[in-house]
C-alpha cells in the first residue's frame, strides 16, 4: 500500500518491525495499549515484545533495566499516562542516566475526547520540555513518522514522540531532517505560521484562506520540538516581523512557550501569538473536530484569532 | 553489604566493572551510600583520593551513588525505583542468554512505593529467577518505628503467594545470609530476602533509635562508639 494512505501509527510501527527483524536489540514495551501493525511485531518476535500491563511507571524501569544492558528500547502507552503518569521514573530513570529509550505516546490532543480530562494529551509536550536530556518528536507525516523510528535508534539518549492515528499524507517536494529539525513548507513571509504534528495540515488550510483575504504566511513544521533546532533562530525568528504558533497542547509550556523563549532573545522586534488550549483541563465529552471548533483551533477559528489581532 | 561483595555473592571484576556478564547490584537505599564507599575503596573500584573527597564541597562522592562511581549501576535518592530497574536487567540478561544476576538491596520504608509492587508482579509473571531483592529491615524510617506489621506479617507466606521465593533471615548473621543467598543461586523464580537488621547495631545510644538516621557524633559519641564496637587507632 502506498505509504500516504496507511494510518500513521502503522507507519511507525512498519518501520519499527524492518528495524526489529534486523536487530534482536530493539525491544518494545506496551502498558497494555494495541496497535494494529504492533500485533505483526508481538507475533513475530515475541522474544521482542513485552506487554507490561496497566504499569507505566514499571514499562520505564524496566526499559531503564533492558537498556542498562544495552537494549534500545521503545515504550508505548496514551501519551497522557506515558508522560505523566511515569514522570519521576523518566527523569531519574531515564533521563538522568541518558538511556537510548522512545516514549511513543499516543492520543495526540483531544483524539480520545470522549475519555475526559484523563485521557486528553495536552501537558505531555510540555511536561517532556522540562527534562533535561529529553528530545522530542511530533510528527505531521507518515514519511515523517517512518523516519522518526530511525532517528529513534540512532539516538543516544531518551525521546519523546508524539504520535497520531489516521493517515498523515505527505507534503511533495519537501526535506527532512532531524538534524535540522524543521522544514518550510510555504515560503517564509513577514509572518510565520509555526505548527506541528495533527495541527500543520489546519495550519496550511489557514494560510490559504488568509492569502485569499490579502495576507502572506509562511508556515514551518517544527517537528523536532526539543532541543530546539539551531537554525530555528537565525533561519526564522530572525527573518520574521511576526510568529504565530498553532498547536493541539496547552499554551502553557509548549510550543508556543519553546518559540517565546526563542523570541525573547530577539532584537528585532518580532511579535508572537501564541494559538493553542487554554491552561486548564475539560471536563466535557466531544469528538476531536467538536473541541477544535469550540477552542477555536479549526481552521475558521485559528483564521478569526489571527485577523483579529492583526 | 559485606557478605555481597566479599563471599562473592555479587560477580563482578573492579577491573571490568563493565563486563556485560557482571551481576548488577542496586542499592536502592542510596542514603546508606557511606557503608558502601569503603567497600568500594577497598576492593579498587575507587582510588583513596576520591574516597577522601567525601563531605567536600565539589566532591566526586555524595551523599547518594552515582554512575560515575566504577561499580555503581544508578543514580540512586528517589526511592521506589531499584527492583523495577533490576527486573529490567534481569530481564535482558534472560533475553541475551548470560547468566547476570540483578540484586537489589531496599529498605522497608521504601516498600510503601508502589512502583515496588508493579515490579514484584512483573517479575513473577516473566519467571525472573536470576533476580534477587534483598529489604533492610531495620524498622525505622526517616520519622518513625514502622510498627505496623500490615506488609511484613508473614511476609514469607505473602511473598510465596505472589509466586516469589521468600527467606527472612536475621541480616546480623552470617550463615543465614550465606543460606538464603545459596538457595538464590538455585532458585526457579524470583528471591526475596527480608534481612531483620538493627539500625545502629553495636553501638549502645545508636542502636533502634530514629534520631541517628541522619545525625552527626560528636567528638564523645564517636570515642564511645568506637570503644563499643572495638575499634582501635590500629584497625580503623
Amino acid at each position: 500500500m502506498n505509504l500516504d494512505q496507511v494510518d500513521i501509527r502503522d507507519a511507525f510501527f512498519d518501520q519499527l518491525y524492518l528495524r526489529g527483524s534486523e536487530n534482536e536489540n530493539i525491544v518494545v514495551l506496551s502498558a497494555d495499549m494495541d496497535a494494529f501493525s504492533l500485533r505483526k511485531f508481538s507475533k513475530d518476535f515475541p522474544d521482542q515484545y513485552i506487554n507490561v500491563g496497566v504499569s507505566e511507571q514499571n514499562m520505564i524501569n524496566i526499559a531503564a533495566g533492558l537498556a542498562l544492558s544495552g537494549k534500545t528500547v521503545f515504550c508505548y502507552s496514551i501519551a497522557s499516562f506515558a508522560t505523566l503518569r511515569c514522570y519521576e521514573q523518566i527523569k531519574v530513570n531515564l533521563c538522568s542516566l541518558n538511556l537510548p529509550v522512545a516514549i511513543i505516546g499516543a492520543g495526540a490532543g483531544f483524539s480520545f475526547g470522549y475519555d475526559g480530562p484523563t485521557h486528553h494529551g495536552l501537558q505531555d509536550l510540555s511536561s517532556m520540555r522540562l527534562l533535561p536530556e529529553m528530545s522530542i518528536l511530533e510528527l505531521s507525516s507518515n514519511e515523517l513518522a517512518q523516519k522518526a523510528v530511525d532517528f529513534s535508534i540512532d539516538n543516544e539518549g531518551p525521546i519523546y514522540i508524539r504520535l497520531d492515528k489516521g493517515p498523515f499524507p505527505e507534503w511533495k517536494e519537501s526535506e527532512i531532517s532531524f538534524e535540522k529539525g524543521f522544514r518550510i513548507l510555504k515560503p517564509l513571509n513577514q509572518i510565520n505560521l509555526i505548527s506541528n504534528g495533527f495541527m500543520t495540515r489546519t495550519t496550511l488550510d489557514v494560510a490559504k484562506r488568509l492569502t485569499s483575504n490579502g495576507i502572506d504566511c509562511g508556515v514551518i513544521d517544527l517537528f523536532r520540538v526539543k532541543p530546539p533546532p539551531d537554525k530555528l533562530y537565525e533561519e526564522i525568528i530572525c527573518k520574521s516581523k511576526k510568529i504565530i504558533t498553532i498547536e493541539e497542547s496547552c499554551k502553557t509550556g509548549g510550543l508556543g512557550t519553546c518559540l517565546s523563549e526563542l523570541v525573547a532573545q530577539t532584537e528585532n522586534s518580532c511579535q508572537l501569538q501564541v494559538i493553542g488550549t487554554p491552561d486548564r483541563q475539560f471536563i466535557e465529552y466531544g469528538h476531536r473536530g467538536w473541541f477544535h471548533k469550540k477552542y477555536g483551533l479549526d481552521e475558521m477559528g485559528i483564521f478569526d484569532a489571527i485577523i483579529n489581532n492583526i | 553489604l559485606a557478605s555481597l561483595y566479599y563471599d562473592g555473592f555479587i560477580r563482578i571484576d573492579p577491573k571490568t566493572p563493565k563486563d556485560p556478564n557482571r551481576d548488577y547490584f542496586i542499592m536502592g537505599k542510596g542514603h546508606a551510600c557511606l557503608a558502601l564507599y569503603p567497600i568500594l575503596l577497598d576492593l579498587g573500584f575507587i582510588s583513596k583520593e576520591r574516597y577522601f573527597e567525601y563531605g567536600k564541597n565539589g566532591s566526586t562522592l555524595g551523599g547518594q551513588l552515582d554512575v560515575t562511581i566504577p561499580g555503581v549501576e544508578y543514580n540512586t535518592g528517589s526511592l521506589g525505583h531499584a527492583l523495577g530497574i533490576c527486573a529490567g536487567i534481569a530481564k535482558a540478561a534472560q533475553m541475551d542468554g548470560r547468566d547476570s544476576r540483578a540484586i537489589a538491596l531496599i529498605g522497608d520504608a521504601e516498600c510503601d512505593e508502589g512502583a515496588i509492587w508493579e515490579a514484584i508482579m512483573y517479575a513473577a509473571q516473566q519467571n525472573l529467577n536470576n533476580l534477587v531483592c534483598i529489604i533492610d529491615r531495620n524498622r525505622l524510617s526517616v520519622t518513625q518505628v514502622i510498627e505496623s506489621e500490615v506488609l511484613f506479617g508473614d511476609f514469607e507466606a505473602k511473598m510465596n503467594l505472589f509466586q516469589w521465593d521468600c527467606h527472612v533471615i536475621d541480616g546480623h548473621n552470617y550463615n543465614e545470609i550465606f543460606e538464603a543467598f545459596d538457595k538464590a543461586t538455585v532458585a526457579n523464580r524470583p528471591t526475596m530476602i527480608l534481612a531483620n537488621t538493627i539500625k545502629g547495631k553495636g553501638v549502645s545510644f545508636m542502636e533502634n533509635n530514629v534520631k541517628w538516621h541522619h545525625t552527626m557524633p560528636s567528638e564523645n559519641e564517636i570515642k564511645i562508639a568506637r570503644e563499643e564496637l572495638r575499634i582501635t587507632s590500629d584497625n580503623i
